[in-house]
């Protein structure tokens, strides 16, 4: 369907910051109201979680190289995060494919609402229920036992690179529902993320892994991104590992929030 | 025709309409065959060092990992078959076949068996692939005992797939079929032994008839057909058939009876 190109609207940035909450809170009450959008988010990440802690209990101190560690709940801890932040990010790409199908996106280009709102209103509703799903997992993994050597600031700086992929795994799903236009296909690129988040040092030491496994997870950023999350729990306060992570958290989201800025102009403009 | 003859034929005609369904909608069908390998090669790389544990000696995680990704694709073979049923009856033809002379148990056996033949597909997959990667069947009747386990499992997830669709009658009850299957496998010994195990996992997996069948295949990989092993995931087997061809059964009878 081709769009007729439509005058920008000229909206101050005090109203964008407004239409911006607007929307983030209706991308947050949508998500929340329909279990099959925040439940698996929740349960696989835990589920996984609990599973690898059972079965791996007995790895720390005993498999030369594993990192030293409380327990393995402590280093479970982080890949479960990033798992439920990319389940969470790929729902809301799949939300933003919704809204398409059924016209909404169609009424906010009709509207004055600035074009720019549209897309930081969905990638803010993400921010915070990654943030939520972020501190609701430290608050289970505490209550089971759990320590987050960082204290308050390390878990700061958690929370705030969890929020981050938030913001670059929505982006990627926005620009993949505005290409498509399916929700479907949206939901279509979890195995990908669920490949890179296997061949990664998300649910085990690199240092354990050998061969051209190791070197996948060696390139593999999914790795340095959840090591960033995992030595603030696990280590203590870890900036250099935090910067790394930071890095790779600040590319990925200019790459897949420029695509999908991108995809919405075009969209706009009916190309 | 005989009404033996008939449940047999039609039976054979469903199975085999379930079957093709694998080159008109590959879509279905692929991630069923590649997930089970995505298991083996992430599973064996990723924890390969557990392999080093006391608990299991040194011995080859990729060896370890093997029974998991037949029995999974068992699983997933099973879940297709459930998936099939609620696309057929929210398109009609499940309506179309009960108005139909054909044996209503048809409508179960049918799926089942396409199911069972999925299964000793992708076992035969992973184990190429296991043979790629070094490690080589276990005998004849060893290797047998693996396609036995997968094929047992690929049974009992039909079964309760098929429950579910037939009660749901909605493909949107996939996502349900799929994540006790998944549970089921993983709150098991999935991917450390028993003696490994611990806190509630080590509760639930002694009691979760999926430890038995990973068990059995886990034996003849390291140490011959076992008789010890075997017997229980023999036994194992039977009680999920039992209980869960039974909720297939009675769903069938709420779905004619509607």
């Amino acid at each position: 369907m081709t769009t007729p190109a439509i005058e920008l609207p000229h909206v101050s940035v005090a109203l964008a910051l407004r239409q911006t909450g607007a929307l983030a809170r209706r991308a947050v009450v949508n998500t929340l109201r329909f279990p099959q959008a925040w439940f698996p988010a929740l349960f696989f990440p835990l589920i996984l979680m609990t599973i690898f802690t059972g079965s791996f209990g007995a790895a720390p101190g005993r498999l030369p190289g594993f990192p030293p560690v409380r327990g393995f709940l402590d280093f479970a801890l982080a890949g479960a995060i990033l798992q439920g932040v990319l389940i969470g990010g790929t729902g809301a790409g799949a939300f933003f494919a919704a809204d398409i199908e059924g016209g909404f996106l169609d009424r906010l280009v009709a509207s004055p609402v600035s074009r720019v709102a549209i897309l930081t209103g969905r990638l803010a509703g993400g921010i915070v229920l990654a943030v939520i799903q972020a501190l609701l997992f430290i608050g289970i993994a505490v209550a089971f036992g759990a320590r987050v050597q960082g204290g308050v600031l390390g878990v700061l700086i958690v929370v705030v690179l969890a929020a981050l992929l938030a913001v670059a795994v929505g982006g990627l799903g926005v620009m993949l529902a505005l290409r498509t236009g399916s929700a479907e296909a949206v939901q279509g690129s979890f195995p990908l993320f669920f490949a890179l988040m296997f061949f990664s040092s998300a649910f085990f030491p690199r240092e354990t892994m050998t061969g051209w496994f190791k070197t996948v997870a060696d390139l593999n950023p999914i790795s340095h991104l959840v090591e960033g999350m995992r030595d603030q729990i696990v280590v203590g306060v870890d900036w250099k590992a935090a910067g790394i992570a930071l890095v790779i958290v600040l590319a990925l989201g200019a790459v897949t929030v420029g695509a999908s800025a991108r995809a919405l102009t075009r969209r706009i403009a009916g190309g | 025709m005989h009404a033996i003859q008939r449940t047999f034929a039609v039976t054979g005609m469903l199975a085999w309409r379930a079957i093709i369904l694998v080159r008109r909608m590959p879509s279905v069908f692929i991630p069923s065959l590649v997930m089970p390998l995505f298991i083996l090669v992430a599973t064996s790389g990723a924890f390969r060092a557990i392999g080093q544990l006391p608990a299991l000696g040194g011995s080859s995680y990729l060896a370890f990992t093997i029974p998991l990704a037949t029995v999974m694709g068992g699983g997933f073979a099973g879940v297709n078959a459930g998936m099939t049923l609620a696309r057929d009856i929210e398109g009609g033809f499940v309506d179309r076949l009960i108005s139909s002379p054909a044996p209503r148990i048809s409508l179960i056996a049918g799926p089942l068996t396409a199911a069972a033949i999925r299964s000793v597909f992708t076992t035969t997959v992973v184990l190429i692939a296991g043979l790629i990667g070094g490690v080589g069947l276990p005998g004849i009747g060893g290797t047998l005992v693996i396609y036995l386990m997968a094929l047992g499992f690929s049974a009992a997830a039909a079964c309760w797939s098929m429950g579910v669709a037939l009660r749901a009658r909605s493909v949107q009850s996939a996502s349900l079929m799929q994540v006790v299957v998944f549970v089921s496998v993983f709150t098991s010994v999935a991917y450390a032994p028993r003696p490994l195990l611990s806190g509630w996992l080590r509760t639930v997996a002694d009691w979760n008839p999926v430890t038995r069948l990973l068990e059995a295949s886990r034996a003849v990989e390291f140490s011959g057909v076992d008789w010890d092993t075997l017997g229980p995931g023999l036994a194992a087997i039977a009680i999920m058939l039992a209980v869960l061809g039974t909720f297939a059964l009675t769903g069938l009878v709420q779905l004619v009876r509607r």
